[in-house]
C-alpha cells in the first residue's frame, strides 16, 4: 500500500470540505424526509427517491406531485425539467474529468448532485489545481460522504417526521444552503453578472409551468456570464 | 407500485443527464461552449435561490419576502466575516429568518388590533 501516502491529503481535504456541507444540509434533509413521510405513499417508497434520484429539489417535487395524484408522465416530466441542470453540471465538469477511467466516470455521474458539483468545481478551478488522480480522489471522497449522509438525513426525517415540532420552521434551510454553495463561485465580475441575471430572470419567469423558470434563468445567466466574460477576457 | 416505478424512471433519466457529458464526451468541448461553462454554477444556483427568497411560497408578499431576504443577507454577511463557515452562516440565516418572521407577524397583529 505504497500509494497511501499521496492520497491522504486530498482525501482529508475533501472530508474537511464536505462535512460542513453535510451539517448545513441537515435541516433540509430532515425537513424533506418529514415531508416525504407525511404523504400517502408508503414511507419506504417515498424515501426510495433518495437513492434513486439523489437530489432534494426533484424528490420533493416528484413525491408531492404523486401525493396530489398527478399523472405519472407529468411527474416524470416535471422532475426531469427540474433536474435538467444536471446536464449543465455534467458539461461543466467534463473537461476536468476527461482523464479519469471510464468506470469511475460512471460512478461519478451517480454522485453528481448540487453540493458535490459545487465543491468539486470550486476545488478543480481553484488556485491549487490538482492532477487527474487527485481530482478523482477528491470527488469520490466527497460523494462517499455526501451520499450516505443524504440517505441517513432523509431517512431520519421520514422516521422522526411526527416527532419534529411543527413550530420549527425549516423551509428556508434549503435556499440558504444553496446560497452558501453559490457564494464561493462568485469570483469574478462575469460570475456575479451570471448570478444576477439568472436570479432575476428566474423570478420573472417563475410563473412558467413545470419549473421551467429555473431553466430560463439558468440560460439567461449563462448567456450574460459568457458575453461579459468574452468581452472582459 | 406505480409510484415506485415513476420514481425509478425519474432516477434513470436524471442519471442519463448526469452521465451525458461526464461519460460520453471524449473530446474537449468547442471553444464557444467552453467559454460558457464557468457560468453554469452561478447561473443555475442563483436561478434556484433567488426565487426561493423573493417568493418563498410562490408569490412576493412583504410578510414573507422581507424576512427571507433579510435572512439571505445575514447568511451572506456571516459567511463573509466568519471565515466562510457554512453551518454557522446557515444557522445565522435561519435565526434571522425566525426572528424577522415573528416580528412581521407581531407587527401585523398589532396593526389589525383586537377584533
Amino acid at each position: 500500500m505504497t500509494t497511501l501516502a499521496a492520497p491522504k491529503p486530498v482525501v482529508h481535504r475533501a472530508v474537511r470540505d464536505v462535512l460542513p456541507v453535510v451539517l448545513a444540509y441537515a435541516p433540509f434533509g430532515l425537513a424533506l424526509g418529514a415531508t416525504l413521510g407525511a404523504t400517502h405513499l408508503p414511507a419506504w417508497v417515498a424515501w426510495a427517491s433518495s437513492p434513486l434520484m439523489f437530489g432534494g429539489a426533484a424528490q420533493l417535487l416528484a413525491v408531492q406531485m404523486l401525493n396530489a395524484g398527478a399523472a405519472g408522465v407529468l411527474v416524470v416530466l416535471g422532475a426531469l425539467v427540474v433536474n435538467a441542470r444536471m446536464l449543465l453540471y455534467s458539461a461543466a465538469l467534463a473537461p476536468h474529468t476527461a482523464a479519469w477511467p471510464r468506470r469511475w466516470r460512471w460512478l461519478a455521474a451517480y454522485f453528481l448532485a448540487d453540493p458535490v458539483y459545487a465543491l468539486a468545481i470550486t476545488r478543480f478551478t481553484g488556485a491549487d489545481a490538482d492532477g487527474p488522480r487527485e481530482r478523482l480522489r477528491y470527488y469520490v471522497a466527497v460523494g462517499l460522504v455526501m451520499w450516505p449522509a443524504w440517505m441517513g438525513l432523509t431517512g431520519a426525517g421520514v422516521l422522526l417526521g411526527g416527532v419534529l415540532p411543527t413550530s420549527l420552521r425549516l423551509d428556508l434551510a434549503a435556499p440558504l444552503t444553496f446560497l452558501l454553495l453559490l457564494l464561493p463561485m462568485l469570483t469574478s465580475r462575469p460570475a456575479y453578472a451570471a448570478a444576477v441575471a439568472g436570479g432575476t430572470v428566474a423570478v420573472a419567469a417563475s410563473g412558467l409551468p413545470l419549473g421551467l423558470g429555473l431553466l430560463a434563468g439558468a440560460a439567461a445567466g449563462i448567456a450574460v456570464g459568457g458575453w461579459l466574460g468574452g468581452r472582459d477576457g | 407500485m406505480a409510484e415506485l416505478l415513476t420514481l425509478a424512471v425519474i432516477g434513470l433519466g436524471t442519471y442519463a443527464m448526469r452521465a451525458a457529458f461526464l461519460v460520453m464526451a471524449h473530446r474537449a468541448p468547442p471553444a464557444r461552449v467552453a467559454r460558457l461553462l464557468p457560468y453554469v454554477g452561478p447561473a443555475v444556483l442563483a436561478a434556484i435561490v433567488v426565487p426561493a427568497f423573493a417568493a418563498p411560497h410562490g408569490t412576493i408578499t412583504l410578510a414573507e419576502t422581507a424576512p427571507a431576504l433579510l435572512a439571505a443577507a445575514a447568511a451572506w454577511l456571516a459567511w463573509r466575516h466568519l471565515k466562510r463557515n457554512l453551518p454557522i452562516a446557515l444557522f445565522v440565516g435561519l435565526a434571522v429568518w425566525w426572528i424577522a418572521s415573528w416580528a412581521v407577524s407581531a407587527a401585523g397583529g398589532l396593526g389589525l388590533g383586537p377584533s
